[in-house]
């Protein structure tokens, strides 16, 4: 009883203690924010694989491989799979009106499968919203306009389908689906929402006239490499397309730079579509030395057609596969690899081996593809957490420190809590929970201070950019657009476990001093 | 056996035989006690007098189960023997030594040793918490029974005053009330007139005596001054650690 008041009145009647819950705190709030953010950094890493691309890839780089329908066909029957798409993911140019020309991620997708590996629908960005996003009080949001609706509606629409219909004949031409960071003509604005920017375009007499163009009113023009099957290229195939809506996954690199086009469009620019293969050296066929005109069966001079001799079925580069609830990225790639085998074995020599595919690591779980980013960042984390964990066990050392001279100030208390017939257990729990209260007072502290910080982290983040011109977080360099805010309840115990752990660890050896300490020495002492 | 210490008639409350004790400092043993005798008997007012230096504390520290006698360096045993109502002191383990202060003894001392973040009532109540603590006695019986004998020892108008807004008399008001708070048998007191002047330290002799008739207490009390030794029903005389006269 009597240590619960000596260590409340030490507690409340002294500088040194309250400091000492200070630099608790103090180290609880610095672990507890880094691990936040490098853990969420960590954390939204990994889940961006599931959420925009897939669990796993099984990939043939560059010439893609065939047949692939019916390995989405088989990969689909199965329990541990909830989704899989076909897709080519290539690189290529994007031009613009205004003569910019930018290298870009393509990616050729399927609308509709594409949604049951990916979060597409989710992504679009130009769709008509009720609820504006966080911090737009002002409902500035043009998808909140009702005069916007109509458009808005229509280029989601756009967008799902991948396909603009002309307004006039109503046939469906492709378009693209850009980031929304690749055209530079939408703009961000701190409350998180996206205007059209205003930019100059060249007038006909040499000027420069300002105007917001809305993105997906704008048309682009693509231009790819196609290669043929042995990796050449051919001749640079170029499109111009419309655009249908941009979309947003908060993940910087792809938001700045891909592009989704239809996949049949990119197979025919790429030459990958279906295609009939002819004997070498017939009339019209590539590198025949005969003349393409031969006497047509009237004996008049006809085109002399290529001797057919069958079909090289349309290709694709990869098939994204998203797990099924409870089944983990490892647990998948090793059922896709089963299928795959199968699928090998009855398209033998046309794909290739299970064998090449599982030597050259072709089938793997996002976090391997990118291995080596994730490998950085994880071992990024575990290095600054445990350096702050580092500084943490310094912050002991301080509060041994504040609590040896404490102790040392105390003597004769010690002495006189002896004289009434305290034990020097009792001694040295008065001091061990003083160094409790102090780790719980200042974990708490430090937590909750965390709490506030990381949960506002991105608006203290565009404060300090606004006021102080400081940009800590550049999503140039982290990656995604918004920095994680989000504490884990689990690295929240850890973390105010550890500070008050720390805490008494640096009270204990100023215990046991106080325990063993002579009582009348201790009441003699000056 | 010194006939100067043990000439009551009858079987002691606390008896003390043969009493060493050594202090070092640093590389060099300072002998403090050789070989002292004394018994006190219940509800009896000994005074020990002695100039400084003469182990007249450091008799009070053993007797109080503070400190420890010497042991042999050839046996181990103690070299003395402390009996307290037929209890060997001496031989206690450390918890029945702690649990001896707590229920035997109260101490008051020259400069009072109150805590100063406590205010005078939980200054007092910290003995009844720590004799009680282990069975959780109420706190609110505790600090009405602190508040009781506060009121005993005139300080009514003080209970939630800090040791540091009080006269030196009062402190010792405080000391007493919390020597006494337990109600042990006996009250060791340490130059308890050593820091007051001459008026305040005799109403605190006052109300020790008067304390003394209500309960029955006895009193062990440590002092230099004749004057103070006066008060007692008998002095006994230290000399360079040895009891020398009554």
């Amino acid at each position: 009883m009597y240590a619960s008041l000596l260590t409340r009145r030490y507690l409340t009647s002294k500088v040194m203690p309250l400091l000492a819950a200070g630099a608790v705190a103090l180290c609880t709030l610095m672990v507890l924010i880094t691990w936040s953010v490098m853990g969420g950094f960590l954390r939204t890493l990994l889940d961006s694989g599931r959420t925009f691309v897939g669990d796993v890839r099984v990939q043939w780089p560059t010439t893609g491989f065939a047949y692939y329908e019916d390995l989405v066909g088989r990969l689909r029957k199965e329990p541990t799979v909830a989704g899989a798409t076909a897709m080519i993911e290539t690189f290529g140019l994007l031009g613009f009106d205004d003569g910019r020309m930018d290298g870009v991620n393509i990616r050729g997708i399927d609308p509709a499968t594409y949604a049951s590996v990916a979060d597409y629908e989710a992504a679009l960005w130009w769709k008509p919203i009720q609820t504006p996003v966080r911090k737009d009080r002002k409902r500035e949001d043009l998808r909140l306009t009702p005069e916007w609706r109509t458009v808005l509606e229509r280029v989601y629409e756009d967008g799902l389908r991948l396909a603009e219909m002309d307004p006039e004949t109503g046939v469906l031409k492709p378009a693209v689906v850009m980031g929304i960071e690749v055209s530079g003509l939408s703009e961000r604005r701190v409350e998180g929402f996206y205007t059209p920017r205003e930019m100059g375009q060249p007038t006909e007499k040499g000027g420069v006239r300002m105007s917001r163009q809305f993105a997906p009113a704008t048309s682009v023009n693509i231009s790819v490499l196609p290669l043929d099957t042995k990796g050449r290229s051919i001749e640079v195939s170029a499109r111009r397309m419309p655009v249908a809506n941009e979309f947003r996954s908060g993940i910087f690199e792809i938001d700045r730079r891909t592009i989704f086009l239809p996949l049949g469009a990119l197979q025919r620019m790429l030459k990958m579509d279906e295609a009939v293969r002819v004997e070498p050296g017939s009339a019209g066929a590539t590198g025949a030395e005969d003349l393409p005109f031969g006497a047509g069966a009237d004996g008049r001079e006809a085109f002399a057609e290529p001797r057919v001799v069958g079909v090289d079925p349309a290709r694709v580069t990869s098939v994204w596969v998203r797990a099924a609830d409870g089944v983990t990225a490892q647990q998948l790639r090793d059922a896709v690899e089963a299928v795959y085998a199968g699928f090998a074995r009855d398209h033998a020599g046309d794909v290739p081996s299970a064998e090449l595919m599982r030597l050259n690591k072709l089938i793997a779980t996002w976090e391997e593809t990118n291995a080596v980013l994730v490998g950085a960042v994880k071992k990024e984390t575990v290095l600054v957490i445990g350096l702050l964990f580092v500084i943490s066990f310094v912050a002991s050392m301080l509060i041994l420190a504040i609590f040896w001279s404490m102790v040392a100030e105390k003597t004769k208390d010690i002495g006189i809590l002896r004289a009434l017939g305290a034990s020097r257990a009792d001694v040295a729990w008065v001091w061990l929970r003083y160094g409790l209260m102090i780790g719980v007072v200042g974990s708490v502290a430090g937590g909750l201070g965390a709490l506030a910080v990381v949960r506002n982290i991105n608006e203290i983040h565009e404060w300090l950019g606004a006021s102080l011109g400081v940009q800590v977080w550049d999503p140039k360099v982290y990656y995604f657009t918004q920095i994680p805010n989000k504490v884990d309840p689990l690295h929240a115990v850890i973390v105010l476990g550890a500070g008050v752990g720390f805490s008494v660890l640096g009270a204990l050896v100023p215990a046991v001093r106080a325990a063993r300490m002579d009582p009348v020495r201790a009441l003699r002492f000056e | 056996m010194s006939d100067a210490a043990t000439n009551s008639a009858g079987k002691a409350m606390l008896s003390a035989r043969g009493l060493h004790k050594t202090y070092r400092l640093g590389r060099v043993d300072v002998p403090v006690l050789h070989g002292v005798d004394l018994d006190i008997q219940r509800g009896e007012w000994v005074a020990i007098l002695g100039a400084s230096g003469s182990g007249k504390s450091t008799l009070m520290h053993l007797l109080g189960g503070l400190d420890r006698v010497d042991r042999s360096a050839e046996d181990g045993k103690p070299r003395g023997v402390i009996e307290f109502e037929g209890r060997a002191v001496h031989a206690l383990s450390s918890r029945a030594l702690d649990a001896y202060r707590s229920e035997a003894v109260g101490f008051i001392f020259q400069f009072y040793h109150l805590l100063p973040e406590l205010d005078v009532t939980e200054n007092v109540a910290l003995a009844g918490m720590v004799r009680r603590g282990a069975r959780s006695a109420g706190r609110a019986d505790l600090m009405a029974r602190a508040q009781a004998i506060l009121e005993r020892v005139g300080l009514k108008h003080r209970l939630r005053h800090r040791s540091a807004e009080l006269s030196g008399g009062e402190r010792q008001r405080v000391a007493i009330a919390r020597a006494l708070v337990n109600r042990p048998p006996m009250l060791l007191a340490d130059e308890p007139t050593g820091n007051l002047d001459q008026a305040t330290g005799d109403r605190i002799l006052d109300l020790i005596a008067e304390i003394r008739a209500e309960t029955g207490l006895t009193v062990l009390m440590v002092t230099h001054d004749a004057r103070v030794a006066s008060r007692a029903d008998r002095a006994v005389r230290m000399v360079d650690g040895r009891v020398v006269a009554v």
